[in-house]
């Protein structure tokens, strides 16, 4: 864990997780080793948060899953974004632009 | 939003729980395999792989427990592990736990029942009736009026025909009447001649319409059998008598029956479980004659229409009614309420009793609320070192309340379902304690939803009630001081538990009090100081107008009758009389003095308007006082010579003696004229020639005592009559007398048949013995509790002073000193709750003291009796702690740290 990662902002996570799983149906690993490819690695998400927002987000309706056989032949959950989750997706990437600017401003100021 | 999927989930996590871990195991240990493949990829050995992977998950357990917080449903786990960890405590401490559980099973039990009876009575309309919330009873009353007013079937028409926001306004006679019925041979099920008594209800046509009653065979009365009353002859079966009486026969229907001697003809069966809009239950109903005057109305609210607008139009009319006819629309006032099967016009007296019932029952919840609250707060200090543990460990102090309720709960949920499943068994218990009732009864007390959320309410408060207080004091515990194991808790814990056991006292002192003077009123009325010899005596009711009777006939039938029941092998006396005593007392009238012959002058000398004074006659056969053991005091018994025509007399007694000649001989003397029956057929004053000793008067509420007085049935006749034999033996005659009233007339039915011991049924009687029966139980439950509350709190507080009682006995102090220490902590509980509970009851007392006859509210013997009884308990609860306390080892107590 030697790694210096910074931590996620509250919220923050939940749009991640919709934005990696944007592309495609992933499981949980496949998740969070794309979170850090985006982020250049500059977040990495751990089990201990990344399981229970997920199980959160699908209860939520934003995700759907499926049970499927792993690249190593076992047997995986892979989640997918369900249509809701693609709105919510565009709604919190809208949402967090707005407060991106709203920061940058500021702390131009 | 997105509420479907988290209703779904919800249900997926809470029904299919299993399945839900075991995905979830499933999905981390399939990422710990990935992981690992990840790490062997990267050139690893297995081993290492294994521990970067396992070192890259963290701790799998944390995981797992956070993605079930972040779950639907993740408060009802909460909630449900609190209740597992809370039945495992529960069962580590079995005598506690069954302890607490059946005292509230007790407590909630008693209540319910009577909350069951008052919901069958008082709360639900009569069983058998469609839409039954419509229905309501149209109660009029008037001001400074406290009796029943019952409607005439001219008031009815009016009503019914003016009223809009009613429907289906129907009428019933409130008291079904004992008829003659006889049916001819081949309809009755055994085939037997003879008139059979049976009690009929006087309703309107539409009765069965508007109440939504089928039938069960043929058909009900209808607007087609016309307008007029008692134009159809038709009658109406109850399905219980058909049954009984005709076997279920469907032929039956179109049948002729004699009623009274009148002719009818069976139109058809009611619906099964439909026995009359009230408690007294008629056999068979007949369609109500136009000059009825004791009716009870009714009608169903049209939708929309609340019972107020109802009231406000049916008084809108009452006042319309009162312009057109003063005389009889006076001052009335009507009302609405809804229909139950105690009538409106009498629902005051029966709340009242339910009332005083459900006060004496809700004393034992509380006494057993406060027992289980004083467990919970003794518990509450043993598990302090626990306590303090979790709260170190970062348990919240609302998640801790929240456990320590959840503990409660569950003792309240068992005590809950053991409280219903007692309170059936109490409610058939109760309907058994009531004594055989000349009337059929229509009692349906269901344990329906009304009563089930009742408990579960009842259950819920006194969970929150009882363990609220011993939750926040457990954890608000001193973290530091409970580690460190300080054997002293906090004082004012100890003091609350006192309080809880001095309440406990106080109640149920109050209970063993008010049972025991109920008690004392019931022996009093039933079988102390009557007056007369009940024992041996047989009864039968009859109604010579039945028959067709006259005033003429009537008294020779009546001569005829007593002189060869008298001939009967077996027969000691036998008499009739139109009164039984220790029956309920009717009053005449009020009296009012005339001119007395004997005592000329005396008119005058007599204030002109005298208090009105309350008095009763009994019309009596010769032999009344032989056959009932009722000595005359002076003069003679009526005989034979004492018939119409001749000098009227009469016989009074002691007290009435005492009362209208102080100090006089009463034989001999006029009597003042009485106004009603008696004196409506005195063609002269009537001489005293007897004097009896007193009988006492049932319904002894009264302030004033009614004056008696004994007429002979030959010189006032009145057709109701109860037939009083005497046997030799004390065995029953009742089929010899049966067989000899339908020998002399096939078509006199008997009315009832007892013996005189078991006539003692009143209603007042009834309530007393209900009242005793309950708060009998309820005091002694009350006083097992208080006893284990003493016990409890006294060896408690043993437990906390063992150091102090090892000291003190080590510097010399000698078992019976530490023995008196104990017995004072403990006794002066029993004695401060005492000292309360019989203050309470002495106020209760008064408020009894109208039920009590005679009895006064300080009744020395019942207080008496319950301190003594008190103090018993008190030092038998203290025996065990005391014992432990003189046998400490002052060497172990000091080493106890």
């Amino acid at each position: 864990m030697g790694r210096d990662r910074a931590t996620l902002l509250q919220g923050t996570l939940d749009l991640l997780i919709l934005k990696a799983l944007a592309a495609g149906e992933l499981h949980g690993l496949g998740v969070s080793r794309r979170i850090e490819q985006i982020t250049h690695g500059t977040f990495v998400v751990q089990p201990g948060s990344l399981f229970p927002a997920l199980h959160r987000l699908e209860e939520a309706g934003w995700l759907t899953s499926t049970w499927e056989a792993s690249e190593n032949n076992r047997r995986a959950k892979y989640y997918l974004l369900t249509k809701a989750g693609r709105k919510q997706l565009g709604e919190e990437t809208a949402q967090w632009n707005r407060i991106a600017v709203a920061i940058a401003r500021a702390l131009e100021a | 939003m997105a509420g479907l999927p988290r209703l779904r989930s919800l249900w997926r996590n809470l029904a299919h729980r299993d399945r839900v871990d075991r995905d979830l195991d499933d999905e981390v240990r399939g990422m710990f395999d990935l992981l690992v493949e990840e790490k062997r990829r990267s050139g690893l050995t297995p081993e290492q792989a294994r521990r970067a992977a396992a070192l890259e998950m963290g701790q799998v357990d944390v995981t797992k427990a956070r993605v079930r917080d972040a779950r639907a449903g993740a408060f009802v786990d909460g909630v449900q592990q609190d209740a597992r960890y809370g039945a495992r405590v529960l069962r580590r401490n079995p005598i506690f736990a069954i302890t607490a559980a059946l005292s509230l099973a007790i407590g909630i039990g008693a209540t319910t029942t009577i909350f069951t009876v008052a919901n069958g009575l008082l709360l639900r309309a009569a069983p058998g009736v469609a839409e039954p919330n419509r229905l309501v009873d149209i109660v009029p009353t008037m001001k400074g009026h406290f009796g029943l007013i019952f409607t005439t079937y001219g008031i009815y028409l009016d009503v019914r025909e003016r009223i809009t926001t009613l429907q289906d306004v129907y009428a019933y006679e409130l008291e079904p009447k004992p008829v003659s019925l006889r049916a001819p041979r081949a309809a009755s099920r055994d085939g037997a001649e003879g008139a059979e008594r049976v009690f009929s209800g006087s309703v309107t046509l539409n009765y069965f319409e508007a109440l939504g009653v089928p039938a069960a065979a043929g058909r009900v009365f209808g607007a087609a059998d016309g307008e007029q009353p008692g134009a159809a002859s038709l009658v109406v079966l109850s399905h219980d008598y058909w049954v009984r009486r005709f076997n279920s026969d469907p032929s039956v229907v179109g049948r002729p029956l004699q009623i009274n001697g009148q002719p009818f003809v069976v139109a058809g069966v009611a619906r099964e479980g439909f026995r009359g809009m009230s408690v007294a239950a008629p056999e068979v109903w007949i369609p109500v004659a136009a000059d009825a005057a004791q009716l009870m109305t009714g009608g169903r609210l049209k939708p929309g229409v609340s019972r107020a607008q109802a009231a406000a139009e049916l008084n809108a009319i009452g006042r319309g009614l009162a312009r057109e006819n003063p005389n009889r629309f006076g001052e009335l006032e009507w009302g609405v309420a809804f229909s139950s099967p105690l009538p409106a016009v009498v629902r005051g007296v029966a709340v009242a009793f339910i009332g005083l019932l459900m006060a004496l029952v809700a004393m034992v919840l509380v006494i057993a609320c406060a027992n289980v609250a004083g467990v919970l707060l003794a518990r509450a200090t043993a598990r302090r070192r626990e306590i303090a543990v979790r709260v170190t460990l970062g348990a919240g102090r609302a998640r801790l309340v929240r456990q320590l309720l959840t503990e409660t709960a569950l003792l309240f949920v068992i005590g809950g379902i053991a409280g219903v499943a007692l309170a059936r068994g109490m409610t058939s218990l109760l309907l058994a304690a009531l004594p055989a009732f000349p009337v059929p009864v229509n009692l349906f007390l269901p344990l329906d939803g009304r009563v089930l959320a009742f408990a579960g309410g009842l259950s819920l408060v006194a969970a929150v009630l009882s363990g609220m207080t011993p939750a926040l004091h457990a954890s608000r515990a001193d973290v530091i001081s409970a580690l460190k194991d300080e054997s002293q808790g906090p004082s004012d814990r100890l003091r609350l538990r006192n309080a809880f056991v001095v309440a406990q006292v106080a109640f149920s002192i109050l209970l063993v009090v008010a049972a025991g003077l109920l008690g004392r009123a019931l022996g009093r009325v039933t079988t102390l100081e009557q007056g007369f010899d009940a024992q041996g005596v047989d009864v039968a009711a009859i109604d010579l107008s039945m028959a067709g009777y006259t005033d003429d006939t009537g008294r020779v039938f009546a001569r005829e009758f007593v002189e060869r029941l008298r001939r009967l092998p077996g027969i000691e006396s036998a008499t009739l009389a139109d009164r039984v005593p220790g029956g309920p007392l009717q009053m005449e009238a009020t009296l009012r003095r005339r001119g007395d012959p004997s005592a000329a002058g005396s008119t005058e000398s007599l204030p002109a308007e005298p208090p009105p004074v309350p008095w009763s006659a009994n019309l009596v056969e010769p032999g009344y006082f032989k056959t009932l053991r009722i000595p005359l005091v002076a003069g003679r018994d009526f005989n034979a010579g004492d018939r119409r025509g001749t000098q009227p007399v009469a016989i009074v007694d002691e007290s009435t003696a005492r009362r209208l000649w102080p100090g006089q001989e009463a034989v001999g003397r006029f009597l003042p004229s009485v106004p009603g029956r008696v004196s409506a057929q005195d063609p002269a004053p009537r001489v005293v020639v007897g004097v009896a000793r007193d009988v006492a008067q049932s319904g002894g509420a009264t302030k004033t005592p009614a004056l008696v007085i004994y007429a002979p049935l030959q010189q006032v006749y009145g057709p109701r009559l109860t037939v009083l034999a005497r046997t030799r033996q004390g065995q029953r005659m009742a089929r010899e007398i049966r067989a000899l009233v339908t020998a002399m007339n096939p078509n006199l039915p008997i009315l009832a048949a007892h013996t005189l011991e078991e006539r003692q049924t009143g209603p007042v009687v009834v309530q007393l013995r209900v009242a005793a029966l309950v708060s009998g139980t309820v005091g002694l439950v009350g006083l097992l509790l208080a006893s284990i509350g003493i016990y409890g709190v006294t060896a408690y507080a043993i437990g906390q002073r063992t150091r102090e009682i090892g000291i003190r006995m080590t510097l010399g102090a000698q078992r019976a000193e530490v023995g008196w220490l104990v017995l004072r902590q403990g006794m002066s509980l029993v004695g401060i709750g005492a000292a309360i509970g019989l203050l309470l009851a002495s106020a209760a007392g008064r408020v009894l003291a109208r039920l009590l006859f005679g009895l006064p509210p300080l009744d020395p013997v019942t207080f008496g009796g319950a301190t003594l009884l008190f103090a018993a308990v008190g030092l038998a609860a203290c025996y065990v702690p005391i014992r432990r306390a003189t046998r400490i080892s002052p060497m172990e107590a000091l080493r106890y740290e």
